[in-house]
């Protein structure tokens, strides 16, 4: 088939496209409010799982940690193309003693000025304030501080598991996460008041958006001496990973659900649409057009409406999903004892070039496959045949 | 010539098996004009329909200027089609998405005339059936009259060898009918195409050089 005659077809589709308008409009708009719809969920699902792991890294851990680090290693070796910051802390495992209450603990030496730009457990503060840097200060949790009769302003003793170490400090704020092991077992203080007691530290590293941990640990383990232990947030938190795939799963079948259904629907409308123009078929055929021509005019109908449906689709769904990512979805209401949602319960939709190509590759394939039946009714079908059932 | 030998068509329907064509037999001459006339059901259709390759007859040869048309594959009759027949329907059955001018040029197009020559032939026959002027209309801006005559410009378009025109002024008044008559006729001796047309006018069939009597799918011709 020459330039010309496609040319010839691909316009003759168009133009009974665009002159039996309202079929058109009312089937496009089937295809629009399908693509735009899923685009949205599935951008909805994105900041979900987004959301998830802003707040398990950013509340203390980042998406690396580094353990046991010798003090040999600066923070700034680890300060690589695509890491946001590089937190340097130094912890003790010991207990708190107040008048006679004790309460075993792990403290942890921070620098609180980075600490504040990088992390949000200073958001959790239910009273008082994180510490400040050369401060003899500690950030307590709230069942450490009711265990040891402490409130702000109180000045506690902590003794290392090893006995080298014997610290006072004074309460500066209280704190509750909603996530056991931080509210039972941590405290933080500025570095200073126990770092010469430390020879090793550990790193939390901060990544910029959308960078694979796995790589940044990749370099390390180039660029570093050998042995020393990094793990990703992947490593750290199974369970969020498992959940973020949960999400994934029920996302995606979420979708090939709605697009099921959606599909049905739309392959429907296209059969009733074809065939309410075997008359024009019918009288094609009489004219000596050939089956293949026919089923390439048919199958150009289809390409180009859902083309055109799903370009308007795309816009639409973007557009919902950049107005809606503005200020995010704010379902603290939710998820407020949710240990993912710690920080923040707001979700930020995010598009990916999946939740982009998908819903309009889909609608595409639907169509098209809904399309075969009618193309093959009509080609295989004498003219005489075709115009005495219309 | 065309030549019709021993056509069969059965078509299976809810009242049961009926016999459209038995055993029709007849001969055309190049350029002549033949009229198909017989009752509502007599197989008129049916014998035009075979004859234009719309359907296939379950038995008997139909030569067409040398050509056995149901010895062709599928796709050398779409050819044998689009560029030696030409076909009026009762009701016109112009595309209904398309303007006057882009069914005219239709066939045209179909067979790989060029676009100049296209507008040029499309402006002739538009003049010839009296509708210049009308090429943006659009078929159900038409008049009855007005789509049959670009129902013949259409099927003259391209000059094919053979125009079949089933029934073309039943669905018109004796005027309106007569002129279409009238310039079908015109243009096909002008063109020299042979014309096969169904009616039940006997004012058509004085005008042609063979008539065909079809009874209940039997026929006998009259020169």
């Amino acid at each position: 088939m020459t330039l010309y005659y496609l040319t010839f077809w691909i316009r003759t589709a168009a133009l009974f496209l665009f002159r039996s308008g309202r079929s058109t409009a009312a089937l496009s708009l089937m295809v629009i409010a399908a693509v735009a719809t899923l685009i949205f969920l599935s951008a909805l699902a994105m900041g979900v799982n987004d959301t998830m792991i802003r707040n398990s890294v950013g509340l203390y851990s980042g998406h690396i940690s580094g353990f046991a680090l010798p003090s040999s290693i600066a923070p700034e070796a680890l300060q690589v193309n695509g890491t946001a910051s590089v937190l340097k802390r130094i912890v003790l495992t010991g207990a708190f003693v107040h008048q006679n209450r004790i309460q075993s603990a792990n403290l942890i030496g921070v620098d609180p000025s980075a600490e504040v730009k990088s992390t949000a457990i200073w958001k959790k503060t239910v009273d008082g304030r994180y510490p400040q840097n050369n401060e003899n200060e500690v950030f307590l949790s709230q069942t450490l501080a009711e265990g040891l009769a402490v409130q702000l302003g109180s000045t506690l003793t902590f003794r290392s598991e090893l006995g080298d170490t014997l610290t006072e400090l004074t309460v500066s704020g209280i704190y509750k996460t909603g996530i056991d092991v931080f509210d039972r077992e941590l405290a933080f203080c500025p570095i200073q008041a126990i770092s010469p007691k430390a020879d090793t530290w550990f790193a939390a590293v901060f990544l910029k958006e959308g960078r694979d941990p796995d790589a940044v640990i990749a370099r390390y383990r180039r660029t570093l001496p050998a042995g020393l232990d990094f793990k990703s947030w992947k490593e750290m938190m199974p369970d969020l990973v498992q959940l973020i795939d949960l999400n994934y799963l029920s996302m995606s079948m979420v979708m090939v659900l709605v697009f099921g259904v959606v599909s049905v629907g739309i392959g429907c409308a296209f059969v009733i649409f074809i065939l309410k123009n075997l008359r024009e078929y019918g009288i094609m055929k009489a004219m000596g057009v050939t089956s293949r021509e026919m089923a390439l005019l048919i199958l150009s109908e289809v390409l180009l409406m859902n083309l055109a449906a799903c370009a308007i689709g795309v816009f639409a769904g973007v557009s919902a999903v950049s107005l809606v990512s503005q200020n995010g979805i704010d379902l603290s209401e939710f998820t407020s004892y949710n240990r993912y949602f710690t920080v923040s319960g707001i979700i930020f939709p995010r598009l990916t070039f999946f939740s982009l190509a998908l819903p309009p590759a889909l609608a595409i394939f639907f169509s098209m496959v809904s399309a075969i039946w009618p193309a093959v009714l009509v080609a295989r079908k004498r003219a005489a045949e075709i115009l005495r059932i219309v | 010539m065309i030549q019709l030998v021993g056509l069969h068509k059965t078509f299976r329907s809810g009242r049961g098996f009926v016999n459209a064509l038995k055993d029709v037999s007849f001969v055309m001459e190049k350029g002549s004009t033949t009229t198909v006339v017989g009752k509502s059901g007599s197989g008129k259709s049916t014998l035009l329909n075979c004859i234009g390759g719309l359907e296939r007859p379950d038995k008997g040869s139909i030569t067409c200027f040398g050509r056995n048309i149901l010895a062709l594959s599928t796709k050398a009759l779409s050819e044998f089609q689009r560029q030696c027949v030409g076909f009026i329907f009762q009701h016109g059955n112009l595309l209904s998405y398309l303007s006057v001018f882009e069914n005219i040029a239709f066939p045209l197009t179909l067979n790989g005339i060029a676009a100049n020559q296209r507008t040029e032939r499309v402006k002739v026959l538009l003049e010839k059936i009296g509708l210049s002027g009308a090429e943006k209309a659009m078929p159900h801006e038409l008049s009855g009259g007005e789509i049959q005559r670009v129902s013949a410009a259409r099927a003259l378009a391209h000059s094919p060898r053979m125009l079949l025109a089933d029934e073309p002024t039943a669905s018109l008044d004796s005027e309106t009918g007569k002129n279409l008559v009238d310039l079908m006729f015109g243009i096909v001796k002008e063109q020299g195409c042979t014309m096969i047309i169904s009616t039940h006018d006997p004012e058509i069939c004085d005008l042609a050089d063979m008539t065909f009597y079809l009874k209940d799918g039997e026929g006998i011709a009259e020169v």
